[in-house]
């Protein structure tokens, strides 16, 4: 007889609230604070109304004067309403980063690299206690739930930066929420009552969803301050006129597909082996009317082609990359025999697009780009199985299709630095290790170990991401850019071993180590438990010569590669 | 590759060419007074670049360049030691015994030296052809792991069969107790998983449905562990032969800085 099923409540969207602790006097008295009072809570479906969105994501929070909101250069999943008392973000200059709680890029002097010769015996990650107290310029407060990092030295801050007040009814992080940008500006506290909303992505997506005056807010807002900038930086744009871009821009509609949080999924499908092309949410569809060239403003997403029963992966496209345009102009030069879309375009994880409708492009785009910039005429080749057209050839062509397939399943294209093998010359000397750990206060910061497909390897290294989630949500801002879209590094002075980013990384490349301290015993706080740090590859950013684990390597068989770029991995395969 | 192809073709190149200048200079200056001390001073510098190479492994922080360019050189100015060595000794066999230590421990370095190159680039396709990547100093764990399963589809509580619980106890019970085979994987044989797997298939005869998907399970597990022998036999080889080739270049430099001594000490020097 066979067992009885588990029986239980369906997991539902606002399982886990932003704030559990969310009142029903707080949402009453947020419901008669603007924008929310001038809300139509009607236009709200029932399955999301408006009391429920603010209850389940958004939470309410407290700083005071000095205290850092927001940091220049993290990732962040939320924006912010200002309720009550003021903020000030920094315009210019931006604050130094020992200010936000990171190192000082640097390289190491030639003393502090001779002294790894004796420092080889010392037990690993060591630090001494002086190292462990706080930077000098930064604070922090703990509360109950969180950490807040504060400027110790406010009127210097503010007398050294150009600075702007904003107070009670002022939005700011919207962009950075919606599109998965960098946060631009970094922004305090400017009272000691400063209370603030923080809406989560999700519950910002339904608001805008719903009331008008919030979407159209939020999208002049976007089209100001992000959008011309991004299009005068765009190719396809170049030869456009400034009115036309604002032409282009006015009609340019925004999207986005997939999860936000979608390493913490992508870990879950990966454990249990289901990753699959068909899941993922279609953007376009192959055989559809091109309704517009889609343009990759973040994340990234899979073109792929129907075969037999499923789809077969072509190419990956991240940031600043466009699909759809070759259908288009094919369709514009050639009215007699128009084609529909060959391929679609499924989302990966996270994406924020931007879409050109097909009429903007017929009649400002198109017209403007000289004829050898324009893509070829498309050829419909019917092969032997029908009239399918033939595969897109470059990427598989550059990898092969199984190398192709396997970054794709296990989403390596997001590597801007992954720690790539050649197990056909790998000697598994652990030469790399010992390197690293030579380097990184005797504790490697990988594992030679990793996905692989063929005689390729992914080792368990930071990739770099190009889209860095172990970012999102570090409270003191140990783990950041060291410098734009360069490496990922953690600042082992500022981390306070929350563990958000171990648990953001899609990929295990983070790991919590207990430290010590210079006498080899565990250091412990006053409940004896042991005090901990995340750590991970920081690509050398400090020694000079580059990571000493490709330097290592006496056979050739390690390389640090980015798998954004295709060409660098066919490079280094068939150099 | 490529690139490896390229490094083959520049280094034989060099070589070549090095080797043939060699040999011209000797044949032009061997009459030289001085001669074997000459060559006795370049032969030893050069073998102290040789064991620079080990030197820039232990100091992987600086910035002595790459590992990889370290070896390229001592690859090839290794052989091309050889023919330095043959030209100090004037291409005469070496007499006495010292000198004979000497010249038998240089022999037994540069053949070493040979030997790891072969295994490093032909252990390493071998093991990624065979797949299943396994850490070294995890295979202990892995087996252990292995024979956990292996015991418990066998002899556990669900386990009801006679005859699968014999058969273990009598022949999967040795070859999951630790590592099997080594010389046989290092010579790419399957002999041995091959003739218990054909023993376990034979048991089917004498199995029900049941016991024949234990069967099945525990065929799985052998091939993993047969596996787990592979990669330990091949990643062992590729770290014993550093085993014999590092103590023996100490051995050669000690010999060798005694044998200058020797020889200033018993010519009085250059004079």
């Amino acid at each position: 007889m066979p067992a009885a099923p588990t029986i239980l409540e369906r997991p539902q969207r606002w399982d886990a609230a932003f704030d559990p602790d969310m009142t029903d006097a707080a949402l009453d008295r947020l419901l008669a604070t603007a924008p929310f009072r001038d809300m139509d809570a009607e236009k709200f479906p029932k399955r999301t109304p408006l009391r429920e969105i603010l209850r389940n994501d958004s939470r309410i929070r407290r700083f005071r004067q000095g205290e850092i909101i927001v940091r220049q250069g993290d990732y962040g999943t939320s924006a912010f309403l200002i309720l009550r008392g003021a903020t000030r973000v920094v315009l210019k200059p931006h604050l130094p980063p020992a200010l936000l709680g990171r190192q000082s890029p640097g390289k190491k002097g030639f003393f502090r690299t001779l002294a790894q010769l004796w420092n080889g015996s010392r037990p690993a990650e060591t630090f001494s206690r002086t190292r462990l107290r706080q930077a000098a310029g930064l604070g922090a407060r703990q509360t109950k739930n969180e950490v807040h990092v504060f400027l110790q030295d406010l009127p210097r801050v503010m007398d050294e930066h150009r600075t702007e007040q904003m107070t009670g009814g002022d939005f700011f992080g919207e962009i950075a929420a919606l599109s998965r940008m960098a946060r631009t500006s970094t922004i305090f506290a400017d009272s000691d009552d400063a209370e603030l909303l923080e809406i989560r992505w999700q519950g910002l997506r339904d608001l805008m969803k719903y009331d008008d005056a919030l979407r159209t807010h939020v999208n002049k807002i976007y089209r100001e301050r992000a959008l011309s900038s991004y299009l005068n930086a765009t190719p396809m744009f170049q030869h456009l006129t400034k009115e036309q871009v604002d032409r282009v821009a006015e009609q340019i509609e925004f999207a986005t597909y997939g999860d936000y949080d979608w390493s913490g999924e992508y870990k879950r499908l990966a454990q249990s082996g289901s990753v699959q092309p068909e899941k993922e949410p279609v953007i376009a569809q192959e055989g559809d009317y091109p309704n517009g060239v889609v343009l990759l403003r973040a994340g990234f997403a899979r073109i792929s082609q129907k075969l037999g029963g499923g789809e077969r992966t072509l190419n990956y496209i991240g940031a600043g990359q466009l699909f759809g345009l070759r259908e288009i102009s094919h369709n514009w030069r050639n009215k007699d025999s128009p084609v529909n879309l060959q391929f679609s375009l499924r989302a990966i994880g996270y994406t924020h697009l931007l879409i050109v409708p097909t009429r903007v492009m017929e009649e400002i785009v198109l017209p403007s780009l000289p004829k050898n910039e324009l893509p070829e005429a498309i050829e419909i080749v019917k092969d032997e199985l029908g009239s399918q057209p033939v595969a897109e050839k470059g990427a598989r062509e550059k990898v092969g299709a199984e190398i192709l397939e396997f970054l794709t399943e296990n989403r390596l294209f997001n590597a801007t630095a992954s720690m790539v093998i050649d197990l056909d010359r790998c000697t598994r000397c652990d030469d790399c290790v010992r390197a690293c750990a030579s380097t990184h206060d005797n504790n490697p910061r990988f594992l030679r170990h990793g996905p692989t497909s063929g005689s390729l390897m992914v080792a368990n290294a930071c990739l770099h991401c190009a889209d860095p989630v172990c970012m999102i949500g570090c409270p003191t801002g140990a783990i950041h850019r060291e410098s734009f879209a360069g490496q990922v590094v953690i600042n082992p002075d500022t981390c306070i071993g929350c563990k958000a980013c171990f648990n953001n990384c899609p990929y295990d490349a983070i790991r919590m180590v207990e430290i010590r301290d210079e006498t080899g015993e565990f250091m412990v706080d006053q409940e004896m438990k042991p005090i901990a740090k995340a750590t991970k590859c920081d690509l050398c950013v400090e020694s000079h010569g580059g990571p000493a684990c490709e330097r290592a390597c006496p056979h050739g068989a390690l390389t640090r590669i980015n798998l954004n770029n295709l060409d660098a991995l066919s490079k280094w395969l068939k150099p | 590759m490529k690139r490896f192809r390229r490094q083959f073709f520049l280094g034989m190149l060099a070589l070549i060419a090095a080797t043939m200048a060699a040999l011209w200079l000797h044949k032009r200056f061997c009459a030289l007074p001085d001669y074997a001390f000459l060559t006795g001073w370049i032969l030893f510098a050069v073998m102290l670049v040789l064991t620079f190479f080990n030197a820039r492994k232990k100091l992987p922080f600086l910035a002595l360049g790459k590992a990889e360019t370290w070896l390229q050189i001592h690859i090839y100015l290794g052989f091309f030691t050889v023919v330095l060595f043959l030209i100090h000794l004037n291409f005469r066999a070496p007499h006495g015994w010292f000198e004979i230590t000497l010249a038998w421990l240089f022999a037994l370095v540069s053949a070493s030296g040979v030997v790891g190159l072969f295994f490093s680039r032909t252990l390493p396709r071998r093991l990624a052809t065979r797949g299943g990547e396994a850490i070294f100093e995890k295979i202990p764990a892995l087996r252990h792991a292995l024979k956990t399963g292996a015991e418990n589809l066998a002899l556990g509580k669900e386990a009801k069969s006679p005859v699968i619980a014999e058969f273990y106890t009598r022949q999967l019970a040795p070859f999951f107790e630790g590592p099997k085979n080594f010389w046989l994987h290092t010579f790419e044989s399957r002999r041995p998983v091959s003739a218990l797997l054909a023993e376990l298939d034979d048991l089917r005869r004498f199995t029900n449905e049941a016991e024949r998907a234990t069967l099945d399970k525990l065929a799985a597990l052998v091939r993993q562990k047969d596996g787990l022998d592979y990669h330990r036999a091949l990643q062992l080889t590729l770290k014993l032969w550093l085993f014999v080739h590092i103590p023996l270049t100490y051995g050669l430099l000690v010999f060798t800085v005694l044998h200058i001594v020797l020889v200033f000490g018993f010519s009085g020097g250059v004079q």
